[in-house]
């Protein structure tokens, strides 16, 4: 399984899946993260803090890098 | 009389439509959730007619689960009052032409309520910019829904909201109700505009630049450090000039009151009481202006989000999460507001923990007194040092914070380690002038009004209790040689009150004088120099001196200096912890619901900082300083 986390900076990927519970997924969709939306990751803070990734609806996120882990994603 | 709710994600824009259409000045923020309030005005309309408009704080969603006390809580449980009391309601959605698909989910969680609505699309110049428009007539078809589209910055587009918002609340027509997939219709109603290249927009680019810069992994902390001092330091430095000005202009029209009214108790309550007390705290007037000015242009810049994103990390080492970040930046200006802003904080023992930690953050009103502590007692240090100083004392005051998160989360069975952190990024925008100048204005304003009321009001009632004999005035412990009413002052009613605590307060350094400060300031902090200025201008007699002058030479009962540097440090370490403001415990009070944690704020915060002041007093006095 290749997750969010794993993609390095500037590689467009489409997100699988959510492995998360459904309280935490839907808040990741509330700010545009789901299934079937493009993500490039733009920079990872350093010591395992979160990621800064923008979505193909043009928002851009800081996400902790746990929840990136749950994120399933497919590389194109 | 309808009632017009303006709903929308965070950040959508909700706030500037809101002023465009009341004429009010609700902050607009540039980081998602900075409107915690429910903001409510009356707005009349051409004919007359009346209607009220409420600015909701943003929510993502408003089905499946959020915590009440949250900031989208609180803009649900209004929604569904609006419901249950029957107000006749027009929900006006904001949406942000940039972030259509996003705004169009929830758009249909809106319509599944029933509630007649309306689409408020804004941005959408900055949709042009980017090469696309929005088909507004087609959208509407599709949702049954009406939209206009604006700019809040295009001429008349407050007449032009009105009368679009009125027409609609006067008809109430409930929305369509045929399901609809968000990322379709978005698609679909998004044209591209031909002749425009889709120049990724330069605001976009400029960001992305920026974040190149500003996000840098070795670069950012240096950043973000080095704008903290400077800030601070500023603070400092450049207001320092100012208040040595208004200390000037202070002693000049005290020296003339001395010289047109002769020696009386009048010119005493006048010159120690009012000038000494009130005056001496009016020169602190630039720093907090500045401060307040610098922090609003941090979070309408943008970057309150990037700070966030690298700060998360560190935060979490003390128990708490990037969440926490912008509380916790707010109290540096004040507590009071940052503790309503960790309504931000969804996660409600986390909530808990931040709000029981903002009040040793370093507000303004602490401003005061570490500049006249670092006036007294360093006098003879360049101004590099005292700056050096006072931006040790905001790191002391952050240091502490994050040692006492991780106390209480250990200790406090209710707090919770930070939730996983995910926040949306905005772009950077100019920081607007005019909000800048107000909010400054506003400072300034509210704290001339304190000087003016509370602490003039407090400065005179302790010049009378320092009057007013008290028992045991027989037994008094002024200097030798003092005049006639710097004994009564040491026999005074404030006196024998002050040396009842000193058993207590002697291990930190402190005497009956420095008490009857603390007790002074118990309510509220900026208190402390207005006090202090009362004792020691009636100590000080006739030379009318700067009042770290005077506290520098004030003596003790065998004629010695009372105070040497020990006693100012642990004066330092006493004001970094203790929670000496009655509006933080009423807030924190409101905040959680329960008198019992403002309790708690209030007692943990005196004995450490009784403590730490002892430490500090002991240790400082053993190295010989």
């Amino acid at each position: 399984m290749r997750t969010l986390d794993q993609l390095s900076v500037g590689a467009t990927a489409s997100v699988r899946a959510l492995h998360l519970s459904e309280r935490e997924a839907s808040r990741l969709r509330a700010v545009g993260l789901f299934e079937g939306i493009m993500v490039t990751p733009l920079r990872f803070a350093p010591l395992g803090g979160p990621m800064h990734l923008r979505t193909s609806t043009g928002s851009e996120l800081a996400l902790d890098r746990e929840l990136a882990r749950a994120v399933e994603v497919d590389p194109t | 009389m309808s009632t017009v709710a303006l709903v929308g994600r965070p950040n959508a824009g909700k706030s500037t439509l809101y002023n465009a259409l009341t004429g009010g000045s609700a902050k607009v923020g540039n980081f998602p959730g900075i409107t915690v309030d429910v903001l409510e005005a009356e707005v009349e309309l051409d004919g007359g007619e009346r209607m009220t408009v409420v600015d909701l704080p943003g929510v993502y969603s408003v089905e499946g689960h959020a915590d009440p006390e949250s900031d989208e809580g609180h803009a649900r449980r209004y929604l569904d009052s609006l419901v249950t009391a029957k107000t006749p309601h027009l929900i006006a959605q904001v949406v942000d032409c940039t972030q259509l698909e996003l705004a169009l989910r929830l758009t249909n969680e809106l319509r599944r309520r029933g509630a007649p609505m309306v689409l408020l699309a804004t941005q959408h110049d900055v949709l042009i910019k980017e090469g696309s428009e929005l088909d507004a007539p087609a959208l509407a078809d599709a949702l049954g829904i009406e939209v206009m589209v604006l700019s809040a910055r295009e001429r008349g587009v407050t007449q032009r909201l009105k009368t679009f918002v009125g027409d609609a609340q006067r008809k109430l027509e409930p929305p369509g109700t045929t399901a609809l997939d968000a990322a379709k219709l978005a698609k679909s109603v998004l044209k591209p505009i031909a002749n425009v290249e889709a120049s990724a927009s330069k605001a976009r680019k400029r960001t992305a630049q920026l974040d190149a810069l500003l996000l840098h992994p070795v670069l950012a902390p240096f950043f973000f450090v080095g704008l903290m001092t400077a800030l601070f330091a500023s603070v400092f430095l450049v207001a320092d000039p100012v208040t040595g000005l208004i200390d000037v202009v202070n002693r000049a029209v005290g020296g003339w009151l001395e010289a047109k009214l002769g020696d009386g108790w009048v010119t005493s309550l006048l010159v120690d009481g009012v000038l000494g007390g009130a005056g001496t705290v009016l020169a602190f007037l630039p720093q907090i202006v500045i401060l307040t000015m610098a922090m609003e242009v941090i979070e309408s810049s943008g970057y309150l989000s990037r700070g966030t994103f690298f700060v998360h990390r560190i935060l979490k080492l003390a128990g708490l999460g990037g969440s926490a970040f912008v509380p916790l930046l707010t109290a540096h200006a004040c507590a009071v507001p940052a503790i309503q802003s960790a309504r931000i904080i969804r996660d409600p023992g986390q909530r808990l923990r931040t709000i029981l930690v903002l009040p040793l953050m370093t507000c303004s009103a602490r401003i005061p007194t570490y500049g006249l502590l670092i006036a007294t007692f360093f006098s003879e240090r360049g101004p590099l040092f005292k700056g050096a100083m006072f931006v040790g004392l905001y790191f002391a005051g952050i240091a502490f914070g994050m040692i006492a998160s991780l106390v209480l989360g250990r200790t406090v069975k209710r707090t919770s380690k930070p939730p996983p952190l995910v926040l949306e990024m905005p772009a950077y925008r100019r920081p607007q002038l005019r909000v800048v100048a107000r909010l400054g204005a506003r400072a300034a304003s509210r704290f001339v009004r304190d000087v003016g009321s509370v602490i003039l009001i407090a400065s005179v009632v302790l010049w009378a209790l320092l009057t007013v004999p008290g028992p045991a005035s027989g037994q008094h412990s002024a200097p030798p040689g003092a005049s006639p009413r710097v004994v009564a002052m040491h026999g005074s009613v404030a006196a024998f009150v002050g040396r009842a605590l000193e058993p207590v307060t002697r291990p930190a350094g402190f005497d009956w004088r420095l008490n009857v400060g603390l007790i002074g300031s118990l309510g509220a902090r900026e208190l402390m120099v207005g006090t202090l200025g009362v004792i020691f201008g009636i100590e000080g007699d006739d030379d009318v001196a700067p009042l770290s002058k005077e506290i520098r030479d004030a003596q003790n009962a065998s004629g010695a200096r009372a105070y040497g540097v020990p006693t100012g440090l642990a004066l330092m370490a006493f004001f970094i912890i203790a929670c000496q403001c009655m509006s933080t415990l009423a807030a924190v009070r409101r905040e959680t619901r329960s008198w019992k944690w403002a309790g708690f704020v209030f007692a943990y915060t005196y004995v450490a900082a009784w403590l730490l002041a002892v430490v500090v007093y002991q240790g400082a006095t053993l190295v010989g300083l």
